[in-house]
């Protein structure tokens, strides 16, 4: 068995995907507003329990989306035709990448709204990652796949602003919608690493675009019509975030900041992590990100795109 | 006529499952065999020559001039070298992604052993962004992302020499990543009668280019423009840096040819050619090779046409004017720009059709009817 879709694989996907454009009508964004949930971490770094992270899961996006509840959240953002791309983050290892019962939670509740498990693909730039973080990989059956992009790349560059990049088939073709599930924690360069960072992942030379705090190169990639056209929701596994030494896990970094968080704003949703991130810093006594020379710059080009809110003051907090 | 490994000398599986599969690390942690096909997930890491050590686990890459301070876990630049634990590795080292036997002409150096032909290697990885790279698809991917397969240096001379080849060329993408192999490669090479050149982009430190420069019998370096602007926006580099190594190699005494690829109103006008061809004559001399090539589109820059014969003749003829011993034409076969004339009297020494040597006259390293030396490799 290889690790990446096979081409009828594909095409089963992208008919599917072609049958849900025809039908859907535009998602509802929500500009500047973050939802927030409780999720207390689990001692000795445990699994959090099923019941807990889908309760997490369904109260942020209530939140950020002013829905009554998350199933009704979900169906205003996808509809049964769609093929949902979940991008974990998962550079972190198993410490520091997006819960698997988090992720879980979020596959029930659009399983939930009617899309079939073989269109609710949650994916990374490898399998080898994936594993790392305890997924576990599945190119059929159960509630979900779970692949590696691995080496399954659009065969030719496609520019937007200053990137030129291979897409991830999964992305380009495959998919009619996309959630980025990253996680809170510092970057080395980038500043921060929460939603729009984790995206950098399905692209083939991502290490390119380092420099210059990652601006303006990761709101172009944002503003590709492959990402701006398809991704619906962002979700942060902010249960334990890290203020320092990103992206690695470092542990004497981290704190439990205790929160699930989502926006149909991606811009919105890094700029309340910098936020966080920046209050976190301050309290230890660490430069901000700016004094630090990392600010997110990207941020607020992103906003000069009209792709969301990207000034961290500007934020609205919704807790759930 | 470009003769490649058998995909089975080369080692390749015919699948890329298959190979993953077949030839993983053998699980006591010895490399794979000879050839073997390097996982995908698993690229073979060795510690890098020129990196510093920074606080707080982050490094500081010190081989070309992007200088990269890299977070644990995060890579350089190039995609090839990766910060594990505070530890900066390359993860090329070995790991050919292309092997091929090439005329020398092809890189193209034409003042070294014409008509003898060259094991070529390369792996994943460059340290700039052409938006013409003609190689893009190794050398803007990932170790990970191309199928490559374990050739350590030993080997890849101990192959050249059963095929009695005397030329080892680190070529195709940019030998700057993987120059820790280029430097063994060419060690291997030096007490078995099989030469190294590098092909390179220029785009180097000081320190490692010298560290090396004393096992290669030749370096061609593309000069891609002769403007910032150009290498800030089309390259993603710098062009102070790359006239550096060209001053460098120059003064070491290593054979020394540059390329320039001329691409229709980005770095072909008259003046930009003059300035170029004046900065050499003044900084290297008038005996350096400088060949201009003609582009056609590809990568990211599909939208513009091939280069036109009669800018490639226009820049030919201002490099003669300006007193340059060797301007060559690259990608017009059959033009006369592609030969050698002596300087002196005009005669035709090395007659080339594209990468074929037709006809060499030369005589020891001289033109063979008035005498004049003729700089180069030629023995
Ligand atoms: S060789 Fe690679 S890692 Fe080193 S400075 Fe250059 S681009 Fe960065």
């Amino acid at each position: 068995m290889t690790d990446t879709l096979s081409r009828r694989e594909l095409a089963r996907l992208a008919v599917a995907g072609l049958v849900a454009t025809a039908a859907r009508a535009a998602p509802p964004v929500r500009p500047g507003r973050v939802g927030v949930a409780r999720l207390a971490p689990s001692p000795g770094h445990a699994p959090i329990g099923a019941a807990a992270a889908e309760r997490a899961v369904a109260a942020a996006l209530a939140a950020a989306t002013g829905s009554a509840d998350g199933r009704a959240a979900v169906a205003a953002l996808f509809r049964p035709g769609d093929t949902v791309g979940i991008k974990v983050n998962c550079l972190g290892g198993p410490r520091l990448s997006p819960r698997p019962e988090l992720v879980a939670a979020l596959a029930a509740l659009l399983a939930e709204s009617g899309i079939p498990a073989h269109r609710i693909v949650v994916f990374e730039r490898s399998s080898r990652e994936l594993a790392r973080a305890g997924f576990a990989l599945r190119r059929d059956g159960g509630p979900f796949l779970c692949i590696g992009i691995d080496n399954d790349y659009d065969r030719e560059p496609s520019t937007s602003g200053e990137i030129g990049s291979c897409f991830a088939r999964l992305v380009s073709t495959t998919c009619t919608a996309l959630v980025s599930f990253g996680v809170v924690k510092d970057h080395d360069l980038a500043g921060v690493s929460a939603g729009l960072k984790n995206l950098y992942g399905v692209i083939h030379n991502p290490n390119k675009y380092h420099d210059h705090n990652c601006d303006p190169y990761l709101a172009d990639l944002a503003n590709h019509p492959f990402v701006r056209g398809k991704l619906r929701l962002t979700l942060l596994d902010g249960v334990v975030a890290q203020c320092h030494g990103g992206p690695a896990y470092r542990p004497d970094e981290t704190w439990p900041l205790g929160a699930v968080v989502a926006a149909t704003d991606p811009v919105a949703a890094d700029a309340w992590a910098w936020r966080v991130i920046d209050g976190e810093r301050t309290r230890r006594g660490l430069p901000t990100l700016a004094e630090a020379k990392r600010p997110p710059r990207f941020l607020a080009t992103a906003q000069r795109y009209g792709l969301g809110v990207g000034d961290p003051a500007a934020i609205v907090e919704v807790r759930a | 006529m470009t003769a490649a490994f058998t995909r089975r000398e080369f080692g390749i599986a015919a699948g890329a499952s298959c190979a993953a599969a077949l030839f993983r690390r053998p699980a006591d942690g010895a490399p794979p065999a000879i050839g073997a096909p390097i996982a995908a997930d698993e690229p073979p890491a060795r510690e890098a020559s020129w990196y510093r050590k920074l606080p707080e686990g982050r490094v500081e890459c010190q081989l070309c001039p992007r200088g990269c301070q890299v977070a644990d876990a995060e890579r350089g630049g190039c995609g090839a070298r990766e910060n594990r634990g505070g530890t900066y590795t390359t993860l090329v080292y070995g790991a050919a992604c292309a092997l091929h036997i090439d005329p020398i002409e092809k890189k193209p150096f034409f003042h070294v052993l014409p008509g003898a032909q060259a094991l070529s290697y390369a792996t994943a990885g460059c340290n700039v962004e052409c938006k013409f790279c003609q190689n893009w698809e190794i050398s803007q991917f990932r170790p990970e992302q191309v199928r490559s397969a374990w050739w350590p240096p030993e080997a890849l001379t101990a192959a050249a020499r059963q095929r009695g080849l005397p030329l080892l060329a680190a070529t195709y993408s940019e030998p700057t990543v993987f120059w820790e192999y280029v430097r063994d490669a060419a060690a291997a090479g030096r007490g078995s009668g099989v030469r190294s050149v590098a092909v390179s982009n220029g785009f180097i430190q000081e320190a490692p280019l010298k560290d090396v420069l004393p096992l290669l019998a030749a370096v061609k370096v593309d000069l891609k423009a002769f403007s910032e602007r150009f290498y800030r926006e089309v390259v993603r580099g710098e062009l102070k840096p790359v006239l550096k190594t060209l001053e460098v190699i120059r003064a070491s005494g290593v054979w020394l040819e540059i390329v320039v690829l001329l691409i229709p109103g980005l770095n072909d006008s008259e003046a930009e050619v003059r300035a170029l061809v004046r900065w050499v004559r003044t900084n290297l001399g008038t005996d350096v090779p400088l060949h201009f090539t003609r582009f056609h589109p590809t990568y990211r820059l599909t939208n513009l046409p091939p280069t036109p014969l009669a800018t490639m003749e226009r820049s030919w003829r201002i490099a003669k004017d300006e007193g340059l011993a060797f301007p060559y034409l690259g990608n017009v076969p059959g033009h006369a720009g592609e030969s050698t004339f002596c300087p002196a009297c005009g005669y035709r020494l090395i007659h080339r059709i594209g990468f074929e040597v037709v006809e060499n006259t030369m005589a020891g390293g001289r033109c063979s009817r008035c005498g004049r030396t003729i700089p180069g490799v030629w023995s």
